[in-house]
């Protein structure tokens, strides 16, 4: 929320605020190629992770409620995040977003055994669940 | 650590290990940014809060009037500044900051971009 309040102060009365961020929504894993696509399952949401959505939404929603920011469309849509090989998505995830997300082990089994059997061009990939919102700063 | 700097992890972790991530190809994010921002429709002041190695900035800024894009993190900044393309010089500039405490005087931005930033 005080970001938000610091945000508004150097933004003209009638300007925009975009927010753009990745919520949690235990995210498809899935087998791509050029015209198709396959789930193998989804991730686990960690706690960490839940709670930055919660505080989040709250602090928007305070923004909203309290009349300093006007809420004015907002649009889900998917991110992606791609990799070459199910192992590199393993290792990846891992390696970086080891509190963020978890994946089960028959999940990368069947991710594996997805990849393995696909087109030659088919990659892992994460499907992420994005939102974005435009606000509008108060007159 | 919470997700609010997975973005920057992820980009970080992709310049030292050898393995082959793609992100976003489709460019769906910035398509829905442009569209949502209405850069088109004037030329525009905009904060980017969280603006990392200036990934997004690249995909926005030819259409504003200037960029300021913030990030606490200076190597990821740094990176930014090398990347900047010659003809966006004038328009893009970077800062370390934190969006709690903004450096900035009131009312003088058009538009802010609170990006993965949360």
């Amino acid at each position: 929320m005080h970001a938000l309040k610091e945000i508004v102060r150097v933004v003209v009365p009638g300007g925009a605020l975009i927010d753009l961020r990745p919520l949690c929504d235990r995210w498809p894993v899935e087998v791509a190629w050029s015209d198709g696509f396959l789930e193998a399952g989804r991730v686990t949401d960690l706690e960490e992770s839940l709670a930055a959505d919660r505080a989040a939404n709250k602090a928007t929603f305070d923004a909203d409620a309290s009349g300093v920011l006007h809420r004015e469309r907002d649009e889900y849509f998917p991110f992606f995040y791609y990799w070459d090989t199910a192992k590199e998505m393993q290792d990846y995830i891992a390696q970086n977003w080891e509190d963020v997300i978890s994946v089960e082990d028959d999940v990368w089994a069947k991710l594996r055994s997805l990849w393995t059997t696909a087109n030659a061009d088919a990659r892992a990939r994460l499907r992420m669940k994005m939102l974005i919102t435009r606000y509008r700063v108060r007159e | 650590m919470g997700r609010e700097s997975l973005q920057l992890r992820a980009l970080a972790a992709a310049e030292i290990t050898p393995m082959t991530v793609q992100v976003d190809p489709e460019g769906t994010e910035a398509k829905h940014l442009r569209h949502y921002a209405d850069l088109a429709s004037r030329p525009m002041r905009v904060l980017e809060i969280g603006c990392g190695d200036g990934r997004l900035t690249w995909r926005y800024a030819e259409a504003a009037r200037r960029v300021t894009g913030i990030d606490l993190h200076p190597d990821d900044l740094r990176v930014a500044m090398i990347d900047r393309p010659a003809n966006l010089a004038a328009t893009v500039s970077f800062s370390q900051a934190d969006a709690v405490h903004l450096p900035f005087t009131a009312r003088r931005f058009d538009l802010a971009i609170f990006a993965w930033s949360f």
